[in-house]
């Protein structure tokens, strides 16, 4: 996987990089927008990582040129704004995604392989969907668990949809709130852990092996072998 | 409302300021009116009188000279008519009959000795010796059976007798009673275009400053960088046109100034914030041991609230200064609402908390929702954290008077006394919280940015009550439309 990195602060740039990389990806690396625009015309990049406060220009408009120029791989942004830009926004709505620094790392790769997996298989429209002896039925709205029906809400129910859907990553809580609520907020309380908990014991039933995995300060991850 | 807008334009100043200056200009025509037929009036008396004067004394010096004989009546008689064929303002109306005019010969008793004029003059005699009269000054004289009244000058001669000669004021009486009716016409329809022209020319100018106040008032609600149109004419509305936005100028900039030092502000922490957690996140990625690992999770523990912090208190400052970025669209509070309540719920029936919701069904604000879902997650955070078992948070939403009132209230052990009143302060924390004291901060700095209000009280009954209030989204939509058909009529 081939990644390109636009990033003006160094310490940033190299820790990133190193993380990257140690996650398996190939990094090129920009400080300016003049040279990601240069690297991304010679090469075909499976995601753009880009900073919008770069030395020379802003990276909306990077991006929007690079959009123009014919690159389509899905862009995450990284801003130290505060106040998130309705351009920003309006780039979300195109499938990129946004991070506001600082971010932790595991939410960074969480995010980067939910854009890939975006990009590879952008429908997803299959009526069942099955991990391990989990099963979801879209159209009945049901999920069962080795032929045995799970009591799950409704909001449950989308709730195992989000994890199954990213079945063997990690996916943080910010993650959760944004896809599976629609809030970007972020709560000093445990509400997310408090929903989780509860799935978690009407799926992992006694006697089977438990699916749904705590990675403490990280997120969650659903089991998927 | 319904009766204040049932009829705008009696309600507008440009009608007050019409009426009143229609008023002012009937009046002072009236006036003007009034001086100008006076001086008619006695112009044209005076004219008949000279002519009545010089007349009786051509007669009387005529009936002086002739002798008394059989022939006086006649000459006298001829010179007489003849006289009165010159009379002035004569209309030629009424065919030869010559009402108009009548010569009289009386002593101080008796009969008349000679008449002129139309009838037998009995009436005329009896009319003038019921009269006072002046000698040598013309004189009103009503006689019955004549409708106008007539203008006598008499004189004296030798024999003892007199001489009167009257000229009827029906012309002049005419004269002047067409002339006040056409003044009349005239002064209608003078009045009607001059209130008619008033009225247009101020419903144009107020018109414009209405346009101007509409302008600026959207202005302060959403972006700060559109101007108030208008700003061409030289005259009073355009200097205020320019003078506001010259003032909207320096605004601009000042809140143009805050956002680039906190916008700075945060990317200057921001990047050493980034590079600290994201190293201490590689070292705990390799191999340490379990209390190094501990102590640094902890430490990014701490970044956290730390950035949090730095983010709210930010976002405070801005919407105090309001200068807080705001991208509205209709929300649905009742729909946001429980939403909010569906995360919260598992969270607080887990602590022993119950919650319930009371709402009548779809409530539109105008709002951020971003904004909106931190401001109702700060509520609950709050309830959240602060409750003891087995409380109960009660949330309502209801729509009146163009307002949206949110309720959140528990029956719990309620605000502390002593922070009561600095509850909206920054950095204002009861001494058992463990957060940065910015959440309620933060709640009414947004809610007052959107135009709203909150209030934190304690209970009667126990416990604590917090209202939101927000602006209903049709009040927005309807204000808009308003003004500015009013404008354009």
């Amino acid at each position: 996987m081939q990644l390109l990195l636009v990033e003006d602060e160094l310490e940033i740039q190299r820790f990133l990089k190193q993380s990257l990389t140690d996650a398996g990806y190939e990094v090129d690396t920009a400080t300016d927008g003049r040279a990601a625009a240069e690297l991304a015309s010679g090469k075909r990049y499976d995601v753009l990582i880009v900073d919008l406060g770069l030395p020379d220009q802003d990276g909306i408009d990077l991006i929007l040129k690079l959009r123009q120029s014919g690159v389509s791989s899905p862009v995450l942004i990284l801003s130290a704004r505060r106040s998130v830009d309705d351009r920003v926004k309006g780039l979300e709505q195109g499938g990129d995604d946004y991070l506001t620094k600082p971010f932790a790392l595991a939410e960074l790769l969480a995010r980067l392989r939910n854009l890939l997996r975006r990009n590879l298989a952008a429908s997803e429209e299959a009526s069942r969907l099955r991990v391990l002896d989990l099963e979801l039925d879209f159209i009945r709205r049901r999920a069962s668990r080795g032929g045995e029906v799970l009591n799950l809400s409704p909001q449950e129910f989308v709730l195992l949809e989000y994890l199954c859907r990213h079945a063997g990553r990690v996916v943080t809580r910010s993650m959760l709130l944004s896809e599976v609520w629609g809030m970007r907020i972020q709560p000093d309380t445990n509400v997310v852990d408090v929903h989780i908990y509860r799935l978690r014991g009407k799926v992992d039933i006694e006697g089977r092996e438990p699916l749904i995995k705590t990675l403490r300060g990280i997120g969650y991850v659903l089991k998927d072998r | 409302m319904s009766s204040k807008t049932a009829n705008p334009i009696m309600h507008s100043a440009a009608w007050r300021i019409s009426l009143w200056a229609t008023l002012a200009f009937a009046i002072g025509t009236m006036l003007v009116f009034a001086m100008l037929h006076r001086f008619v009036a006695n112009d044209i008396q005076r004219r008949s009188d000279a002519w009545l004067t010089g007349e009786v004394a051509v007669l009387g010096d005529v009936a002086g000279r002739t002798p008394k004989d059989r022939l006086y009546g006649r000459v006298v008689r001829e010179v007489a008519e003849l006289a009165s064929r010159e009379v002035p303002n004569k209309l030629r109306s009424n065919g030869n009959e010559n009402d108009s005019v009548f010569f009289l010969q009386a002593g101080d008793s008796g009969s008349a000795k000679l008449w002129v004029g139309s009838g037998d003059g009995t009436a005329n005699l009896a009319a003038i010796r019921s009269t006072r009269v002046l000698p040598d000054v013309p004189f009103d004289l009503r006689v019955q059976g004549f409708g106008s009244p007539f203008r006598v000058a008499s004189v004296r001669i030798e024999d003892g007798s007199n001489i009167y000669l009257g000229l009827s004021e029906h012309d002049e009486l005419h004269v002047l009673r067409n002339l006040r009716v056409r003044f009349f016409t005239l002064w209608v329809a003078i009045v009607l275009l001059g209130f008619v022209i008033v009225f247009y020319a101020t419903w144009k100018m107020l018109g414009r400053v209405s346009e101007i106040t509409e302008a600026a008032s959207r202005i302060g609600q959403s972006d700060l960088s559109s101007r108030v149109p208008d700003t061409r004419g030289n005259d009073e509305i355009g200097h205020l046109a320019r003078t506001l936005n010259h003032m909207l100028d320096r605004i601009e900039s000042t809140v143009h100034q805050l956002h680039t030092i906190t916008n700075s502000l945060a990317h200057d922490l921001r990047s050493p914030l980034t590079a600290i957690r994201g190293k201490l996140e590689t070292v705990l990625a390799s191999d340490v041991r379990e209390d190094h690992a501990e102590s640094i999770v902890s430490a990014i523990d701490e970044l956290d609230r730390l950035t949090e912090f730095l983010n709210t208190s930010l976002d405070v400052a801005e919407a105090r200064a309001d200068a807080l970025r705001l991208s509205r669209v209709e929300v649905d509070l009742d729909e946001l609402v429980r939403g909010m309540i569906d995360l919260y719920e598992p969270s607080m029936n887990d602590k022993g908390i119950g919650i319930q919701i009371r709402s009548a069904g779809s409530v539109k604000v105008l709002a951020d929702p971003a904004l909106l879902h931190r401001v109702i997650a700060n509520l609950l955070d709050n309830e959240l954290k602060h409750l003891p078992v087995s409380c109960l948070v009660c949330v309502s939403l209801r729509a009146d008077d163009h307002m949206a009132t949110l309720t959140v209230e528990d029956n719990g052990p309620g605000f502390d006394a002593e922070i009561g009143r600095h509850l909206f302060e920054r950095r204002v924390k009861g001494r058992a919280s463990r957060g940065h004291g910015l959440g309620l901060a933060f709640v009414e700095a947004v809610v007052r940015v959107h135009g709203g209000s909150v209030t934190a009280v304690n209970r009667h009954e126990g416990g604590a009550q917090l209202t939101v209030t927000l602006p209903l989204c049709e009040v927005q939509k309807r204000e808009e439309p308003h003004a500015f058909a009013l404008l354009n009529g």
